[in-house]
């Protein structure tokens, strides 16, 4: 029977193809995380903000079709995320999705034209290497939790 | 950018990881558990997903995004300190050290 031969590896080896290629599913959920975040932030700039404690809780974003979009997207780079962690450990997976620190603030830049600063890059970058630093403690954590 | 805002960054990423571990143990066969504890901590996972999506599109009104995201950099961190906290489990130094400089950056970005 096949299920003899099958291989040691706990994890299903991924055969279906350059789309289901986890590799590129970290790409497609990187840009999708990266486009719903700006489609979250159009729905906000598009509704109006409530003052004092109201403003505290975005409702009505919820009254913009970007932010429905943006669900939307949102909920793709949630199933694309799923489907890489089912080939790829989380030690190479969670590296390698962080470059969603660098896309947002990049794209942010072209599609909603908020200035970044120097100073805020550099912020960005050292709490990139933080989270870099939490590789290790991550994995053992997720993997207790 | 405001001490309630950055509190509100943080809050808002406790609710987002506290809902996924929710979902996790819903949906863990590693942990057997019979169909109404599944959908309670399905609910739960809802309902704290929910809190979290509702406070970041008010933190998105009033902030530019390149400013508040990287706030979501401190979900690994809540990750390690939650299993400090639940399971008692020892932060090595290194972590302390990468959670140290992560701080240290989101400082950075706060003041920009």
């Amino acid at each position: 029977m096949s299920d003899a031969i099958a291989p040691a590896s706990p994890r299903p080896q991924a055969r279906t193809g350059w789309f289901l290629n986890p590799y590129f599913q970290i790409f497609i959920g990187a840009l999708c995380t990266t486009a719903g975040e700006m489609l979250f932030k159009k729905g906000a700039n598009a509704s109006h903000a409530g003052e004092g404690v109201a403003g505290l809780i975005g409702v009505t974003p919820l009254l913009s079709a970007w932010t429905w979009l943006g669900v939307i997207v949102y909920v793709i780079s949630l199933v694309s995320w799923l489907h890489v962690l089912r080939f790829l450990p989380l030690s190479i997976a969670f590296p390698l999705i962080n470059a969603v620190h660098v896309l947002v603030p990049v794209g942010s830049m072209i599609f909603l034209h908020e200035k970044v600063s120097l100073g805020r890059w550099a912020g960005i970058v050292i709490t990139l290497c933080g989270i870099l630093m939490l590789i290790t403690p991550l994995v053992r954590a997720e993997e207790k939790l | 950018m405001s001490a309630v805002t950055v509190a509100l960054c943080i809050i808002c990423q406790l609710f987002l990881v506290v809902g996924q571990l929710y979902f996790k143990h819903a949906m863990s066969p590693r942990t057997p558990q019979p169909r109404s504890a599944m959908f309670r901590n399905i609910a739960m996972g809802i309902v704290l997903q929910a809190i979290w999506f509702f406070l970041w599109l008010g933190l998105l009104q009033h902030n530019d995004l390149s400013k508040i995201f990287p706030f979501e950099g401190f979900n690994p961190a809540l990750l390690v300190l939650c299993a400090a906290i639940l399971l008692k489990e020892r932060i090595p130094a290194g972590a302390w050290l990468g959670i140290a400089v992560l701080c240290f950056g989101l400082v950075i970005v706060s003041a920009s």
